[in-house]
């Protein structure tokens, strides 16, 4: 009974932690790509010349910043499925 | 105006995604190897997975940036690079998910976040092959 609250309360806690990752992940990449979306818009009004070669930067900065959170997404995921914190649990 | 710089940004992505997703399987093998602690064919394969997910993803978000090409509004580029990116992490979480649930039994998650951060950071490199051009 007791093996079994331990696993409940691993898996509790670490319902909240996947939660966390993907959300603050994923609140600071809404950040980023708004900033840069920002800034690229701005650019494009300025200097509307320049947008041909703003864009493929954009893409590539697109996956620099989102680089994060699907990192996040992957440790989140490591830990719903595989999660390594259970082996302490005597069976 | 025809953008040549955006089939240039994805080769490079593409080509510095896979050098980082080679390399890390490679190390993680040998190191695997060396140790003895697990198989290193199944921390290669891990490996390989996790940066082969990213791979795809960015090529899938590359398919779908490549209509924006045509376009000179910058709101319409935008959008398209806005689809274009929930179409790749979409396809990056299927593919980590596949992975989780079908290679589960060898699965070594360390060298599968491993090959998937190497993979995802390392595609800012291709900053280096624009500057040089």
């Amino acid at each position: 009974m007791e093996a079994v609250q331990y696993l409940a309360t691993i898996q509790a806690y670490t319902g909240i932690g996947i939660g966390l990752i993907i959300g603050l992940g994923a609140a600071g990449a809404c950040i980023g790509i708004g900033i840069m979306c920002a800034s690229f818009l701005e650019g494009a009004a300025r200097q509307p010349e320049m947008i041909p070669a703003l864009q493929g930067k954009v893409f590539l900065l697109l996956g620099l910043i989102d680089a994060s959170f699907i990192i996040g997404v992957g440790l989140a995921m490591m830990f719903a499925f595989a999660n390594p914190l259970l082996s302490v649990v005597p069976h | 105006m025809e953008n040549i710089k955006t089939a240039q940004v994805y080769k490079q992505m593409l080509k510095w995604q896979l050098i980082a997703t080679i390399s890390v399987a490679v190390i993680a093998y040998i190191l695997a190897e060396s140790m003895g602690v697990v198989s290193g064919e199944h921390v290669a394969v891990s490996a390989l997975a996790g940066g082969m997910s990213a791979v795809l993803g960015g090529l899938a978000g590359a398919m779908i940036a490549r209509n924006g090409d045509k376009k000179n509004n910058a709101g319409s580029i935008l959008i398209t690079m806005l689809k274009a990116e929930a179409v790749k992490i979409l396809v990056i979480v299927l593919l980590l998910f596949l992975t989780f649930k079908l290679y589960n039994e060898h699965l070594v998650p360390i060298a599968l976040i491993l090959g998937l951060a190497a993979s995802a950071i390392l595609s800012g490199a291709a900053f280096i092959g624009l500057d040089k051009k």
